[in-house]
């Protein structure tokens, strides 16, 4: 099935690219060169890490996941809490520093609809999220320091009967 | 000067209260709206509170609505710090209380300059 | 750590050479932090070395000017020249009688600073009429200026959220300025050195943050027009680091809550 939704308006990745440029110039890195939007088949991401919010209560609910290699979650999260290339990231460190990824990619992308409702508590896991019930509306992929980071936004074809 | 800065995300909480500590705050952290209420029983001297919106337990938003009912909290200056764009999330706040709003992600020179508008850090001379 | 003084001069012979912009001894400062990211970027260990590359590739050398000739303007980032328009320069201008205020913003860049002369009489000032002409050499950000939308890392940056909320509408990613507020201003591509403007004789002239990148005899050459172009009674603002003192004497500064105002001075 087709969802006709608000949310098509983002059926082009360019304001999701914009967003994840804000997002690496302001938070990781501002270097030029560092974060390229890619183009083109989207590759494997070896042991993955997905990390995702819902925004649910509007007039259509949807979902806002990221992808991205762990070790390329580790590094963010080292230069989120300025710690050296070499240290450990704690499991709940790096939860909570791609969470916060997801939280501030979900707000803004929530920003560009009317009616968009609220957002979920960002959840961090290995595997990815049961995506059943939803369509993809857009994936767009940029590369840091050579490593894939990919943003899609989903809608669910139901309407949730919880709100968050 | 001390600052509450409150957002249920460490890292988040780091990079504010580092932006504060930067410009003379000394900072206190809670990490949703209940806990931040509990530290401003505690701490009498907060003069500016940084609040995200999305926390569980007790939302930022719910937090400004609280803290605005305490008289004795009346000259606390309340930034909301969030992802939270809207234009009508922006206007909810602030008729809640907040006086200032910044969207995530931010530099830290914006809450530099809006600590400079709400008079909580001098004026620099820009060129 | 501070820039060697031949790297300084290197650099400073580029912008002069390509710009006319004249960078005298003492910004220093401004040379290292304008090139500092272009330096990283580039893999440089600092200004100095980044500088040493200049010499030997000269396809870099629009970038460097570029860098150091580009004025970031940000709303009321710089708030007291502001407070100081709407508490003593509007209400001197009321006395004097004036129903109408026209307002010349030079080198305004995107637009924020005319939209931000707007919202400010519009706030506190809002029985009187408003023309601002907004000009720059450059019809690129002109057309961004004329546009009043801005992203939100723009609209997060130096204006305080009621302003914002009050004078903008989130439209998707931008937030877009109100039309009765763009209206008032007209935007026109102009130089400097030529003759003012249409849309004077002015009440107030904006000219921040331009004359620093000037020699002296092109500063003085710039006053003299801004001074023709000026209604009688009429205000200069300069930027906080500029003044006309010790390079043109027929203006008088008026100091006021930590902020500096010229006007002309009588018989001059």
């Amino acid at each position: 099935m087709t969802v006709t939704t608000m949310w098509e308006v983002l059926a082009d990745p360019d304001p999701i690219f914009t967003i994840a440029e804000d997002l690496f110039a302001t938070m990781i890195d501002g270097e030029p060169g560092h974060l390229i939007r890619w183009y083109g088949e989207r590759p494997a991401i070896l042991h993955p890490t997905y990390t995702w919010v819902d925004v649910l209560g509007g007039d259509q609910d949807a979902r806002v996941l990221i992808s991205m290699g762990h070790d390329t979650g580790d590094d963010l999260a080292r230069v989120l809490f300025d710690l050296e290339d070499t240290d450990e990231v704690p499991g709940v460190d790096f939860d909570d520093a791609v969470g916060e990824l997801v939280n501030v990619v979900g707000g803004n992308v929530k920003s560009l609809v009317t009616h968009p409702g609220a957002l979920t508590m960002p959840t961090v896991s290995g595997g990815m999220p049961d995506m059943s019930g939803l369509e993809p509306i857009v994936d767009a992929c940029v590369t840091w320091k050579g490593s894939l980071v990919c943003v899609s936004l989903w809608v669910f074809e139901e309407k949730s009967t919880t709100t968050p | 000067m001390k600052a509450l800065v409150i957002d249920d995300s460490r890292v988040m909480r780091r990079i504010v209260g580092g932006i504060l500590t930067g410009v003379g705050f000394d900072v206190v952290e809670a990490g949703d709206g209940k806990e931040a209420l509990a530290r401003l029983e505690e701490n009498d001297d907060v003069q500016l509170c940084c609040i995200d919106w999305n926390m569980p337990v007790m939302t930022g938003f719910e937090f400004v609505v609280e803290a605005r009912k305490r008289d004795e909290w009346r000259d606390i200056t309340l930034m909301m710090v969030t992802t939270e764009g809207e234009q009508n999330q922006i206007v909810r706040a602030l008729a809640a209380g907040a006086h200032e709003y910044v969207i995530k992600p931010f530099t830290p020179d914006v809450i530099v300059d809006k600590l400079q508008f709400l008079g909580l850090v001098e004026a620099k001379e820009t060129l | 750590m501070s820039i060697a003084p031949e790297a300084f001069d290197f650099v400073a012979t580029l912008v002069r050479q390509r710009s006319a912009i004249q960078l005298e001894k003492g910004k220093e400062y401004l040379v290292e932090s304008r090139l500092a990211p272009l330096a990283r970027s580039a893999g440089a260990p600092n200004v100095d070395a980044y500088v040493r590359t200049l010499r030997a590739n000269t396809g870099l050398h629009d970038a460097v000017v570029e860098a150091l000739t580009t004025n970031e303007t940000s709303w009321f980032r710089d708030i007291s020249p502001f407070n100081m328009l709407r508490q003593h320069v509007i209400p001197e201008l009321r006395n004097q009688g004036k129903r109408h205020l026209k307002v010349w913003s030079a080198a305004c860049s995107s637009g924020q600073e005319p939209y931000s002369i707007a919202m400010t009489v519009k706030d506190h000032h809002a029985d009187l009429g408003l023309s601002v002409t907004a000009t720059d050499l450059s019809e690129e950000v002109l057309s961004k200026a004329r546009l009043g939308a801005y992203s939100q890392l723009e609209v997060n940056r130096g204006l305080p959220a009621p302003v914002l909320v009050k004078h903008f509408v989130r439209k998707g990613a931008t937030f877009e300025i109100n039309p009765q507020l763009r209206d008032q201003i007209t935007f026109r591509k102009h130089n400097l050195l030529d003759q003012p403007p249409v849309g004077g004789p002015f009440d107030i002239v904006f000219i921040r943050n331009v004359l620093i990148y000037f020699d002296v005899a092109t500063k003085r050459e710039v006053l003299s027009k801004v001074r023709r172009s000026l209604a009688p009674g009429g205000y200069l603002f300069l930027g906080a680091a500029e003044t006309t003192i010790g390079i043109d004497d027929s203006w008088e500064r008026v100091h006021e809550g930590g902020a500096s105002v010229y006007r002309p001075r009588e018989g001059k």
